[in-house]
């Protein structure tokens, strides 16, 4: 990976050096953005609507996204359900064996800020972001598989506005 | 293999695993492919419901409810609200319970379908699991046209349901309940007969009888032990007691025939559907509660129904102020997990993945 | 039997142990003293005419004032169902555990350890269950407990 640690820095030296890092740029997006793999995670409620919008009638495959079992092997993982202060440390662990570049979908009130379990609770995490790094959040509870599809839209956009010198200093 | 010096090592089947049905953690202790002893840790998912319940009016504890168990999230209202009921004596319309009956019904159908989907993909089939789940989208549609929502739904209210079902509803819930009792022979043909199915749940997770009743095991999982007990039938509830339909029974115990029993059950739900939806009577669907000052008088009681997974529960004293003095709340599936080192020690670690889908486990319901 | 029936045959056959109380609605509620936990329960299980073999639940109680559990018993074979409870005292409560003669009564019991603080003799297997590993903020189901990060509902203006 040499060559692409490098072209940044050559590509600016080139005149009109912009142009050659903007079509790799729309290469890798266009790759990432259209095969945006899954880690099979549910927790609660939302891993129904998950499980729902996974099968035939609202497909997730036709987003060419699917399912993986382990972290080494998935893109995204779409938090869905309630996350606790028993199992955080657990999904810090699931993040961090990610390979870059990787996403975090918030999918649910649950994961947004507590939901219903924010009041009286002594046990939830009252939202992950200060777990992981949240790339969307999906509000919902739980969120209809429509919304998903529209969550997933979403950061695929925004993996389309990403460049790859982004990755070099991480 | 004698002389071959072995050594026993731990395996954690940690809480993040695409068998354990949710969020349970196995630690097992493991020599070579068997499994010697299993040690499940709990509590990954434990969201302390009792204690919000402690501080919300009885009203506002039903949506709660609904996630306690939220696959058959009308069972978990409708324990709840058939215990205040009770205590406070409140009559419910006629019509309000046979919506009820249907209610329930389909949603035990739509819970074992799931079962037959989780099922057959964790011991490694993917076509159930689309078949089922498209069926399954048709119940779906049903609720999201009475009450507008897909899996949690807020229908049961104390005093009745809170809509009342639309006139597309009857033609649609016949259709719906045709097309799934023709599709019953396409679930039954790709897997009863398969050789691969056979070898991998016949005779595996075997639960004798008496240690099914001595560790509190309820539902499909006792019934297939022998033990032909149903709470519709043995201590009925609502109306049950006006519908005619058999409990399928099985003797052996084993995986097998507890997937073989949740079939049959879900052809006598059909049949209780029909029923109800010939007897259906008009009237209102209703009787209003004040839902912000209903203070049911002092008291306590438990009161269970049959759920798709076995026997559920929810303990309620009532002080007389409008919130409860404490609820608690009983899933099967606590007990499920409990006898689950009984079952499965001394097997292979495939055996113990067979074991464990068809015992039909949700965690909300062992956390709380 | 009726409700009743099952009242008075079990009066009569547990003498001065048993004591019905009303605030029991829909099924028999009797108040057992902690002392006798054990052979009443042990006649309950093997009598006949009750075989009380299903143990559905066990509840804590904490009413502000005392602690309480509460046993939820049924009969599968009869279809009976009755509800034991036991009064414990504020300072030390304390129960023998019930798991001999119900081994469905292991992790209830367990529950009732870690979120209540009551103390569960003979259990053997008294560790952390559903709260988190290095929790060490109490007993949370307690009336009296609070903690910092609690957040209470507000009580809304009607």
């Amino acid at each position: 990976m040499g060559i692409i640690k490098k072209l940044p820095v050559y590509s600016e030296k080139i005149p009109g050096g912009g142009l050659v890092l903007t079509s790799l740029d729309a290469i890798f997006n266009y790759s990432r953005a259209c095969s945006v793999w899954y880690l099979l995670f549910g927790t609660a409620c939302c891993a129904i609507e998950l499980m729902c919008t996974g099968a035939a009638r609202y497909d997730f495959d036709r987003l060419g996204m699917i399912f993986r079992a382990t972290p080494r092997q998935a893109d995204v993982i779409i938090v869905a359900g309630t996350i606790t202060k028993k199992f955080a440390p657990r999904l810090r662990r699931l993040y961090d064996q990610m390979a870059e570049p990787r996403y975090i979908i918030a999918m649910g009130g649950c994961t947004v800020n507590g939901g219903p379990f924010y009041y009286d609770c002594y046990s939830v995490e009252k939202g992950i972001d200060h777990i992981v790094p949240v790339d969307v959040y999906i509000p919902g509870c739980p969120p209809r598989p429509e919304s998903l599809l529209e969550g997933c839209l979403h950061l695929q956009k925004k993996i389309k506005t990403q460049t790859i010198s982004d990755w070099q200093e991480k | 293999m004698s002389g071959l010096l072995t050594q026993e090592f731990t395996v954690n089947m940690g809480p993040h695993h695409p068998s354990t049905h949710g969020v349970c953690r196995l630690i097992l202790t493991m020599d070579g492919e068997k499994v010697v002893k299993i040690e499940p840790v709990i509590g990954y998912l434990h969201r302390s419901m009792e204690k919000i319940c402690e501080n919300r009016t009885y009203a506002q504890c039903v949506p709660l409810m609904d996630r306690f168990e939220y696959v058959t999230a009308m069972s978990a209202e409708y324990v709840f609200v058939n215990a205040v009921e009770k205590l406070a004596e409140i009559e419910v319309p006629e019509r309000a319970e046979y919506l009820r009956v249907i209610m329930l019904e389909l949603n035990r159908i739509a819970s074992h379908l799931i079962f037959y989907g989780a099922t057959a993909m964790d011991i490694g089939a993917l076509t159930p699991f689309i078949y089922g789940l498209r069926e399954r989208e048709l119940i779906i549609d049903l609720f999201e046209m009475t009450c507008g929502q897909r899996l949690t739904y807020n229908y049961m209210k104390i005093g009745g349901v809170s809509h009342d079902i639309p006139k597309e509803f009857i033609p649609k819930c016949r259709e719906a309940v045709k097309i799934i009792g023709e599709k019953m022979s396409d679930y039954e043909g790709l897997l009863n007969e398969n050789p691969i199915w056979l070898a991998r749940t016949k005779n595996v997770g075997v639960l004798p009888t008496d240690l099914a009743k001595a560790y509190g095991v309820s539902g499909p999982v006792l019934r297939a032990s022998g033990v032909k007990y149903d709470i519709r039938k043995n201590d009925p509830y609502s109306i049950y007691d006006r519908f005619d339909f058999n409990i399928p029974c099985r003797h052996n115990g084993d995986s097998y025939d507890r997937y073989l029993l949740r079939l049959d059950e879900i052809r006598e739900s059909l049949k209780i559907i029909i029923q109800a939806l010939d007897g259906l009577p008009e009237g209102d669907t209703l009787k209003k509660v004040n839902p912000f000052n209903f203070k049911p008088p002092a008291g306590e009681m438990y009161s269970r129904i049959e759920n798709s997974r076995g026997e559920m529960g929810v303990y309620i004293i009532s002080d007389g102020t409008t919130k409860p003095l404490r609820v608690k709340m009983r899933g099967s599936s606590y007990n499920h997990v409990q006898v689950l080192p009984k079952v499965a020690t001394g097997v292979l670690i495939a055996d113990l993945v067979a074991t464990f889908a068809t015992l039909d486990v949700i965690m909300p319901e062992v956390d709380r | 039997m009726t409700g009743d029936e099952l009242k008075e045959y079990i009066v009569g056959h547990l003498e001065g142990k048993l004591k019905p109380l009303e605030s029991g609605k829909h099924d028999p509620l009797f108040e057992v003293q902690e002392s006798d936990l054990l052979t009443v329960a042990q006649v309950l299980r093997d009598d006949e005419n009750l075989k009380f073999d299903f143990l559905s639940c066990i509840s804590g109680v904490d009413t502000g004032e005392r602690f309480e559990i509460v046993y939820s018993l049924a009969s599968l074979a009869n279809n009976l169902r009755i509800d034991l409870k036991v009064v414990l005292s504020r300072e030390k409560p304390e129960v023998e555990s019930v798991q001999e003669i119900w081994p469905a009564a292991n992790w209830y019991e367990r529950e009732i350890w870690e979120l209540y603080g009551f103390d569960i003799k003979n259990h053997g297997n008294l560790t952390r269950f559903l709260l988190a590993d290095d929790w060490d903020q109490g007993y949370p189901m307690r009336k009296d407990w609070d903690a910092p990060d609690f957040v209470r509902f507000p009580e809304l203006e009607r």
